[in-house]
């Protein structure tokens, strides 16, 4: 009696350690894959990142026929008609290739010219969907703009991600009579 | 990621132009905790080892952030103000995987 009750459970036992054990090698495997990978291609990717939005970034500019942020305190111009918040974000990360040669940076010191690339990417990202925000709502201009990077977990904390936060944001204004006002309606 | 709500003007300058500030209210603020479930920190974990973008902590931060925006609108419209001026963000990291954002302004009157 007791042996027919055990036998179901010692099979179920083996099933579920079986299954960790194909998870552990998929892991393994998974992650060796992806870090060859990021190996080849992720410093690719960022520059290509990089020349994209650099494109992006033409276009909204030829678009406003200036840059449409500043970070001007005050609404200077008298002639607002409406204004409001305008933010964009991004999380970014450089990949596990980056970071080891970050590492190995670090016990040279010195600038860590792969890690400043990954995270001003970001940065250019971030400033350019705030300039394609105050576009969508059909804002003139971005005041007192402000960009602020944060990490993703505390510093102290080991943590699986490795990322920060970009975040922009200002005040849109909308100008009387301005061209872009007038195309947008 | 768009935020405009009726009726409250909110801006992160001292002054808003064409209108005049009769009455101030004092700093309001709104803030949230949150966290994306496992699943989608394993997945944004597996996208870190190849680096660039995390979307689902992109997007996740954008929810939060749009959540502690109305929130502080709401504790300036309980004080009977039609406007939020000089609005500050401030983002820490409580834990691995859980941010608090915070957003916080002074309400006002304006005319």
């Amino acid at each position: 009696m007791v042996r027919q009750m055990s036998e179901p459970i010692i099979g179920l036992l083996i099933g579920v350690s079986i299954l960790i054990a194909i998870l552990g090698i998929l892991w393994t495997l998974l992650f060796t894959g992806m870090f060859v990978y990021a190996a080849l291609f992720s410093t690719k990717n960022i520059e290509n990142k990089g020349v994209e939005v650099a494109q992006r970034e033409a276009q909204t500019l030829q678009k406003f026929g200036k840059d449409p942020l500043s970070n001007i305190r005050k609404q200077y111009r008298q002639d607002g008609t409406d204004s409001g918040l305008v933010y964009a974000n991004v999380v970014y990360g450089p990949s596990y290739w980056h970071l080891m040669i970050g590492w190995f940076g670090n016990l040279v010191g010195g600038q860590i010219n792969i890690l400043h690339k990954v995270i001003s990417t970001g940065r250019a990202l971030a400033t350019q969907r705030l300039r394609e925000q105050a576009e969508l709502a059909g804002w003139d201009e971005v005041l007192n703009v402000r960009i602020d990077t944060s990490a993703l977990a505390p510093i102290n904390v080991p943590s699986r991600v490795k990322a920060v936060e970009i975040f922009a944001y200002g005040t849109g204004v909308k100008y009387k009579g301005s061209e872009i006002n007038n195309s947008i309606k | 990621m768009q935020h405009i709500v009726e009726g409250v003007i909110v801006v992160n300058t001292e002054t808003i132009a064409g209108k005049v500030i009769t009455k101030n209210l004092g700093v309001v603020g709104g803030s949230t905790v949150r966290a994306k479930n496992v699943g989608r920190d394993i997945f944004a974990g597996l996208k870190n080892i190849v680096g660039g973008e995390l979307t689902a902590y992109t997007e996740l931060l954008d929810e939060s952030r749009n959540q502690a925006i109305s929130r502080m609108i709401a504790d300036a419209t309980a004080r009977g103000a039609n406007a939020v001026i000089n609005v500050r963000f401030a983002t820490s990291a409580v834990t691995a995987g859980a941010s608090e954002l915070f957003a916080y302004g002074t309400a006002v009157v304006v005319e």
